[in-house]
């Protein structure tokens, strides 16, 4: 069932020589038996290969460890990318160069754009994946990435040493174990274990120890996190059953056809690499009054649902739904999972009844009357990390030099794991660097979002992306994740290519020309009204319009204003994202002007760092409650910021902790003038001593 | 690290709530300067000739200069006699002594305003009124002027040390102050208002997260939009009524308050100088909350009569006692009244356990609620002897006889010191400003519901009503994106 084919042996998997030379150079200028890599990433899932490749880019010797190569890219549950909110994720994964977005563009059946009709912030964009297709190119992907080493083998321990003075946490990352007990040396360490950590799959009442069907858990290194003292909770997530396509009456469903054209998910791609007309439909069924009166009679044959752990709000299985929403039709959307797969997963059915009982309940929806049951649901239970014990670099408070990525801090989805694991590769790229980390403000981004909510709030569900969560939404659309994470990416961390960085310049160029050009062209409404018929212009405003103002109009776009004036916005319209972007920036350009300003407030509160190494429970010269002391113990907020977002944390304790700072930072000055002094008095004393 | 400041501030005032609290919607004036410009009544509220209303931020200036209108800036730091009218109806305020103090030579460092006006009611209110309505200005949050000052420099640090304490203590003055607006009528509809705006933004977003992979049902959107517009409706009806003078219950708030018979009704009289409570030998005769204004030691009281607090009595007493808790909650003094000669009885006992032993163990500095301890009946007590020894933690009595008058003046001394401490703090949001503000946070709410239902673009509409929701926030609370969440987990089923 599981391989440790390769295991602790160094596997020649990387294709490129440069890649093979590098290897043979790292081996040789570290100890004869123990090779040593800048960053290494333990889990070859969705966030660890992100992580693997983002260190990678940054210019890290970078070793990713697995358990086995050919599950990298292996998309264990659905079989779909993207969404809303899941969607912007991936264009700010794309913006800083991650695999994801580029990898779907490569490998998708079926891309739509999800709230196409409700608003260009909130678009979802989504594609469902071939799944071989997808874990071929990401492969590719991983295995071509310069300075990237891929090396199968199951981490049983990690290695610590003494910590670094400067940085706060009681001891150092430094290398990992192997389960053959050979070691491999690093300055950083990724963590993206998964559902790994004493991961149990349930079906039924049937229990055993899984990471995900038919791959063992890590138990040796949950024990040794909580050992270190780490706070470990418990979650569980679950899968439908797969079907066999040929078992299933499309004929009398509702077909869902994909778009034409397709919208790729990757800055860098003009479209994707299958025309629409061969793209695969989705089908939709629903549950009926038989499903639930199945899943209420053997809710005593499901261990799953059983257990008390406490569940998500929403509903990730079809037992929940039926309990919670008695009486209702619930969605089944039958989705592809390839070309040429003849599985189909039915989406809104994850359900852990024993198996037999399973295909009783799939054969009384409409549609599925003969399916057949190729590969039953589960549930998953597993542990995770409390996401209060990072910080929003992804850097553990208690271990120096140790990152955590993906679903092992709480979170669900590909996407959510792919946006950490690109911050976290980039962290741990920067810190053996010693560079300042590279953190992305919930202003910057839904990745910002993420994050600064689990370290932050923390959670008890798989944390999900909505985009309802993001308070600056109109700001943080998928069409400008370029502009708002692109430049920073290259500057600060270096995982941009020059390529990337170039196209989002010009972009940029493009659109701000763009829009200096239309807000200088000007008429009265009367004028305009007979340049664009079809605008809706009122004619009461007695004021001149400029063309942003007419572009804000629904019926009106860029091309329609071209119509009418050609020179000089014709040009313009010649590229289809520019002349789209424009509209966009135009139809929030007043709702924006207001969402800056609180977008400045909130960063400049993050502008105020607290010192890292504060000791909340001893600290005197601040008055703080016990119960404030606390949690700012626990969640060691980085920022003024970030500590005033922590639930409990009063108003007045805020203020106590800015003047606490304050004069922090008087003392800094003073002592530094004070230094200067004493090296002044020392260069005097030096000079003397040479006369 | 300034504006850092002013905001963190801000937002510390509105409890922290992570949603949008924005600006007021449409005010041209803010795309001026950098920051919101506030305005609050400075002088205290005990009875005054002179009232002074402050306001400080960039659209100080245009906020004087239009309700000064036609006439231009004073010259700096000088005081000027102008006349005051409202800036859109015209009708004159006050003839008042005005002060323009621009930036950074002002007491906030930001370009600050000062009116003089005559201290009465109607032109207070009616002042701050107009002032709401000046684009760009909104009532000051609780410290906000000290807040401004800080980041601005002008304090020293050991000047900010009390800041904590001082909002610490204003936010709790604003809290009772909140609850008191929020008692009763006003309050429910307040609180009807934000549930329903709630459930209406979270099945908006709701809409645009789930709408297309989960099936919501039909008509989530179009009965959103009807909430939305039955809103609209009960606000501006709301605004337009209030217009016409909502009563408004002035000063501090003083509840007289102990277990039965200890005299409570009789000292109201005394203290009122009228029979306001039916005074009778007979336990649990007041069941009801009487209230009467006062003036004490020249301070505007409203002085409040509560049932003698036991259990286990008739339903109707029972009720009398829940009104006379509630009230409790809402005191910014209490008296706490017991009978010297009746200190050993259980609910004596009692009420010195639960309701005085508390009260008196918190520093009022912070904020919490002041107390006297009134012993009553010192003439029933043999000459010379003093009542049975309290617990050495309680405040220390004062004692009464209501029926002789003895120890009347040590007790009024002894209230002026309070009230004073209570009403001399200008900060402690006053009745009016408090008007002002939910004035002010009414007519944004109306005006970003409004917006919302004007916009086609969903993003659009929903973001308009997130601000609204935040208006709503400011009066009654919540409105987190947590509780959105819940809402559309309570109300969907939303698969994964």
């Amino acid at each position: 069932m599981f391989s440790l084919r390769g295991c602790g042996r160094w596997m020649a998997l990387s294709l490129t020589k440069q890649n093979l030379s590098l290897v043979r150079l790292s081996s040789d200028s570290a100890a004869p038996c123990t090779p040593h890599f800048d960053v290494v990433v333990i889990g070859g899932g969705h966030a660890g290969s992100e992580a693997a490749a983002a260190a990678a880019r940054c210019g890290s010797r970078t070793l990713l460890l697995t358990h086995r190569v050919d599950t990298i890219g292996q998309m264990s549950c659905n079989p779909s990318f993207g969404g809303i909110g899941k969607g912007h994720l991936m264009r700010e994964v794309d913006a800083l160069d991650g695999l994801c977005s580029r990898v779907c563009d490569q490998s998708g059946v079926h891309y739509k754009v999800l709230n196409k009709c409700k608003g260009p912030a909130v678009w979802g964009l989504r594609a469902q994946i071939d799944r071989k297709l997808y874990k071929q190119n990401m492969q590719e992907e991983i295995l071509n990435t310069p300075l990237l080493t891929v090396q199968e083998g199951a981490v049983e321990d990690l290695i610590l040493t003494e910590p670094e003075p400067e940085h706060m946490g009681k001891c150092r990352v430094c290398g990992v174990v192997l389960m053959d007990g050979s070691t491999v040396h690093a300055e950083s360490v990724i963590l993206t274990t998964g559902t790994f950590l004493r991961g149990l799959v349930v079906i039924g009442l049937e229990m055993h120890p899984a990471g995900r069907l038919g791959d063992q858990p890590s138990i040796g290194l949950a024990q040794t996190l909580e050992k270190l003292g780490f706070v470990v909770g418990r979650l569980k997530t679950g899968t439908p059953p797969r079907i066999a396509k040929e078992s299933i009456d499309f004929s009398i469903l509702n077909k869902h056809t994909p778009d034409n054209p397709s919208v790729p998910f990757s800055f860098m791609n003009e479209t994707v690499w299958i025309k629409p007309e061969d793209q695969l439909s989705c089908y939709l069924t629903h549950t009926n009054p038989r499903v639930d009166e199945i899943v209420l009679e053997n809710l005593h044959l499901n261990h799953h649902i059983k257990e008390t752990t406490r569940g998500p709000r929403y509903c990730p299985s079809i037992e929940s739904k039926v309990l919670r929403f008695p009486n209702r039709q619930h969605q089944v959307w039958l989705e592809p999972e390839g070309l040429d797969s003849n599985l189909i997963y039915p989406q809104g059915l994850s359900v852990t009844l024993p198996a037999e009982l399973q295909e009783k309940m799939i054969t009384c929806i409409r549609g599925l009357e003969k399916a057949k049951i190729i590969q039953p649901g589960y549930g998953v239970q597993y542990d995770y990390l409390d996401p209060r014990q990072i910080t929003p670099s992804l850097e553990t408070h208690l271990v120096q030099r140790l990152f955590f990525a993906g679903q092992i801090n709480g979170t669900t989805g590909y996407e959510e794991a792919a946006a950490q694991g690109v911050v976290a590769g980039i962290n741990a790229s920067l810190r053996v660097r010693r560079k300042p980390p590279f953190v992305i403000s919930r202003t910057e981004g839904y990745i910002g979002v993420l994050i600064d909510d689990l370290t932050t709030q923390g959670t008890s569900e798989p944390y999900r992306m909505f985009t309802s969560r993001a308070e600056f939404r109109l700001s943080l659309r998928p069409d400008n994740a370029d502009s708002r994470l692109t430049f920073r990416g290259y500057k600060e961390a270096g995982c941009v290519s020059q390529p990337r960085y170039e196209r989002a310049s010009l972009m940029k160029a493009s659109l701000e020309e763009g829009l200096s050009v239309l807000k200088s062209i000007e008429f009265s409404s009367s004028q305009w009204k007979a340049l664009i018929p079809e605008a809706s212009i009122s004619l009461s405003r007695n004021q001149r319009l400029s063309a942003l103002d007419v572009l804000k109009y629904e019926q009106v776009d860029m091309e329609l204003l071209a119509k009418a004036i050609p020179e000089p916005l014709k040009k313009y319209t010649d590229c289809r994202e520019l002349a789209q972007r424009l509209k966009i920036e135009a139809t929030y350009e007043s709702a924006l002007f207001y969402q800056q300003q609180e977008i400045k407030q909130v960063q400049q509160d993050e502008a105020l760092q607290l010192p890292e190494d504060l000791d909340y429970l001893t600290l005197r010269d601040v008055s703080l409650s016990d119960e404030v002391r606390e949690k700012l113990h626990f969640s060691r907020p980085q920022t003024i910021g970030a500590a005033s977002r922590i639930p409990g944390v009063t108003p007045a304790a805020i203020v106590n902790l800015l003047r606490f700072v304050k004069t922090q930072q008087k003392r800094a000055v003073k002592a530094e003038l004070l230094q200067t002094d004493q090296c002044l008095c020392d260069a005097d004393k030096l000079e003397e001593r040479q006369l | 690290m300034r504006s850092g400041l002013r905001t963190l501030a801000a937002r510390a005032a509105r409890g922290l709530r992570r949603l949008c609290a924005r600006p007021a919607s449409g005010a041209p004036a803010a795309r001026a300067g950098s920051g919101a410009t506030v305005f609050a009544l400075s002088s205290g509220q005990g009875r005054c000739g002179v009232a002074v209303i402050r306001t400080s931020g960039p659209a100080s200036g245009a906020a004087l200069r239009s309700l000064t209108a036609p006439r231009a800036l004073p010259p700096a730091r000088r005081a000027s006699l102008r006349l005051l009218s409202d800036p859109r109806s015209g009708e004159p305020l006050d003839r008042a002594l005005v002060l323009w103090f621009p930036g950074p030579q002002s007491f906030t460092g930001e370009d600050c305003a000062e009116f003089h006006v005559h201290g009465g009611t109607a032109v207070v209110s009616g002042v701050l009124e107009a002032l709401g309505r000046v684009p760009g200005l909104r009532p000051a949050e609780a410290g906000e002027f000290t807040r401004q000052a800080f980041a601005h420099g002008k304090l020293s640090l050991t000047e900010v040390e009390g800041l904590a304490d001082l909002i610490h203590a204003e936010t709790e003055a604003q809290r009772r102050q909140a609850l008191r607006q929020l008692d009763g009528e006003l309050g429910h509809l307040c609180h009807g208002w934000a549930e329903t705006l709630t459930q209406a933004l979270a099945h908006v977003e709701a809409y645009i997260d789930f709408g297309e992979d989960d099936n919501l049902e039909e008509g989530v959107l179009e009965r959103a939009d009807s909430q939305v517009q039955r809103l609209q409706a009960a606000l501006s009806a709301h605004l337009q009524d209030a217009r016409r003078g909502q009563r408004l219950r002035s000063g501090a708030h003083v509840v007289v308050a102990g277990p039965p018979n200890a005299g409570k009704s009789s000292l109201v009289n005394l203290l009122s100088r009228k029979p306001v409570s039916i005074v009778s030998p007979e336990p649990g005769t007041t069941r009801d909350v009487l209230e009467t204004p006062v003036d004490l030691g020249g301070f505007p009281a409203l002085l409040s009569d509560t049932a003698g607090l036991r259990e286990g009595v008739g339903p109707v007493e029972q009720e009398g006692v829940r009104r006379a808790r509630d009230r409790l909650e809402q005191a910014d003094l209490l008296l706490a009244v017991l009978d010297a000669s009746d200190l050993a009885s259980p609910s004596s006992r009692d009420f010195l356990d639960t309701v005085v032993a508390p009260l008196g163990a918190r520093d009022p500095r912070e904020g919490g609620q002041r107390l006297l301890l009134v012993l009553n009946k010192r003439d029933l007590l043999a000459p010379g002897t003093p009542p049975a020894a309290l617990p050495a933690a309680l405040p220390a009595p004062l004692l009464l006889s209501c029926l002789t008058g003895q120890g009347l003046d040590t007790l009024l001394a002894a209230l002026r010191t309070e009230l004073a401490a209570l009403c001399g703090d200008p900060g402690a949001g006053p009745p009016l400003l408090t008007r002002a503000r939910h004035r002010h946070h009414l007519q944004a709410c109306l005006d970003a519901l409004r917006r919302a239902r004007g916009s086609s673009d969903l993003a659009l509409a929903a973001e308009a009503l997130r601000a609204a929701r935040a208006h709503l926030g400011h009066l009654a609370g919540g409105g987190g994106p947590e509780e959105l969440l819940d809402v559309i987990f309570r109300d969907f089923c939303i698969g994964k």
